[in-house]
């Protein structure tokens, strides 16, 4: 379940998607791919960006690899796209992108990428994009709905293991009751013995 | 309530009664004071205005929460306005964001302060004192007014539904007028445009909204006769978009669902100590008995053997007349 690249476009409808920002993670393909695989990725990224209309989400599947794209449109007209696997649970993917959009927008001014978008990606500056691609390899952790339900998961299993602790206790508690009112019984005879040798018969 | 900063009225006090009374005495106390008071002044002010500050937000965001209730409580069925609606939302919650930010760095900056001031004694530690219930009056109206913005959400998401049920109602009404549907879809594909617009700025308010005008786009799809392969067009749309959205919306029940488990569990578990419990108080008083028990029976013990040692004399005494008396019967004999 790999995440293998972010990217995020300027995308005006009608016209051709231009990359602002990429993040990508290419290690599970050999040195002489890598060149190969990044330029698909983007320009499927490019692609896939295109042909999705403005506040329109989509998942296409080409391959073994699915892009998951995010057009938001808006003013700037951007689009965020991730390519992944096809075992990455879909949903944390679209909240990735939503979360990638948020976070440009706040952070990059609009003047950098409009009316005319930069030639090459360094000219934009969103480190923030390494740090989602690597954080989201692991969607479970990442995504707050995911890691929530696991803490809730994993806290049911350690209150079912208290609750057989609490029955064991009872099993344990039920046999001291036996012993203490068993005791209680012998104790009361001991007393009633002694009592009777003080007070019958004279004896020598 | 921003905190005032009174330090200038204090020094004009203080000059007053100086030139009022020649106090030689007392100078160098007022001098030490005065000097204390200007060498913290700096830090003093500095916290005075960056609370002042914080207030002022606060009370700037509670304005705007009084505006987004207004508009959200109108409950007309087409002058809703989303866009602002989410727009404000947006806004408002990045305030509150930032508002909790600035309350955290003042108590960095208090903390870091009070460490570097901590031998000034009885003054120091008043002023800190009172920094510290600014800071805590500044977190306890910022905790309010985030409640006061849940409910908000929550009557907006009341009014939501009901419009949405109105509106379901009107439709099945206007489905017998064939010439009325086109214009519906029109109308609502239109609608659609300002409501994806509005995407941008809300996550789950904005979503919720488009999941509203885009569950009437599709009844108003079905109904379309004309526009057949566009109404296609825009189901095949309509379910993606609400793929996600119904993913987002199951994955929460199931949250709810397992927290209501554990809740469960939670009060089986407490059941089960609270009979245990009872359990537990017969153990202890059978043991109090036992011991009880058993201290008497030695006290009988001890009476006994008490009893028999001193019996012994006596005894003694029976016994010897016994013996005299056979001695005598031998004798007799």
């Amino acid at each position: 379940m790999k995440i293998f690249s972010v990217s995020v476009l300027v995308a005006p409808p009608g016209s051709s998607a231009t990359l602002l920002s990429n993040a990508s993670d290419l290690s599970s393909f050999s040195f002489y791919q890598k060149g190969s695989v990044g330029e698909f990725m983007t320009f499927l990224s490019k692609t896939v960006a295109e042909r999705t209309s403005q506040g329109q989400r989509q998942s296409v599947q080409e391959n073994n690899y699915v892009a998951h794209v995010y057009n938001r449109g808006g003013k700037e007209r951007l689009a965020a796209v991730v390519i992944t696997d096809q075992e990455y649970p879909v949903r944390p993917a679209f909240s990735l992108l939503t979360k990638i959009l948020d976070e440009f927008t706040a952070t990059v001014s609009q003047t950098q990428y409009d009316p005319n978008p930069p030639s090459s990606t360094s000219a934009i500056q969103f480190p923030m994009i390494t740090t989602y691609l690597q954080k989201y390899q692991d969607p479970r952790q990442a995504d707050t709905i995911m890691r929530v339900q696991q803490e809730l998961d994993e806290t049911k299993i350690v209150l079912h293991k208290t609750i057989e602790t609490v029955l064991q206790r009872g099993e344990k508690l039920d046999n001291l009751v036996e012993r203490s009112t068993a005791l209680s019984a012998q104790s009361k005879m001991f007393y009633k013995t002694a009592k009777k040798q003080n007070s019958c018969c004279v004896v020598m | 309530m921003p905190v005032q900063d009174r330090t200038n009225e204090f020094k004009a006090c203080v000059e007053s009664i100086r030139s009022r009374s020649n106090y030689p005495k007392g100078s160098e106390a007022k001098q030490r004071l005065l000097q204390n008071g200007s060498a913290g002044r700096g830090g003093k002010g500095e916290f005075a205005r960056m609370a002042g500050a914080i207030g002022k937000d606060i009370a700037e965001t509670t304005r705007k929460l009084g505006k987004l209730a207004q508009l959200a409580k109108r409950k007309t069925l087409f002058d809703d306005r989303p866009v602002e609606i989410s727009e404000l939302t947006f806004i408002i919650k990045q305030d509150i964001a930032k508002i909790n930010q600035q309350i955290a760095s003042l108590q960095s900056y208090l903390k870091t302060q009070k460490t570097q001031t901590s031998g000034k004694g009885g003054v120091g530690k008043q002023v800190d004192e009172h920094n510290h219930n600014v800071v805590m009056l500044l977190q306890s109206k910022l905790a309010t007014t985030s409640m006061s913005f849940k409910d908000v959400l929550e009557v907006r998401t009341q009014n939501m539904k009901e419009s949405k049920d109105r509106t379901e109602q009107f439709m099945y009404s206007t489905a017998s007028a064939a010439t009325a549907a086109p214009s519906n879809s029109l109308l609502f594909a239109k609608q659609r445009e300002d409501g994806r617009s509005s995407r941008n700025d809300v996550k789950g308010k904005g979503r919720a909204n488009n999941d509203d005008l885009l569950t009437v786009d599709l009844s108003s799809a079905e109904e379309g006769s004309g526009r057949g392969a566009d109404g296609f067009m825009q189901m095949q749309l309509v379910e993606q978009q609400d793929s996600y959205i119904q993913s987002r919306s199951t994955a929460i029940e199931s949250i709810e669902s397992t927290i209501a488990e554990l809740g469960q569990i939670f009060s089986q578990l407490a059941n089960m100590v609270a009979e245990q419990r009872e359990t537990v108080q017969r153990i202890d008083a059978d043991t109090i008995d036992i011991a009880n028990n058993v201290s008497s029976a030695q006290r009988e013990l001890l009476k006994y053997y008490a009893s028999i040692s001193n019996n012994r004399w006596l005894m003694l005494k029976v016994f010897g007349v016994l013996i005299v008396f056979f001695l005598v019967f031998i004798l007799v004999s």
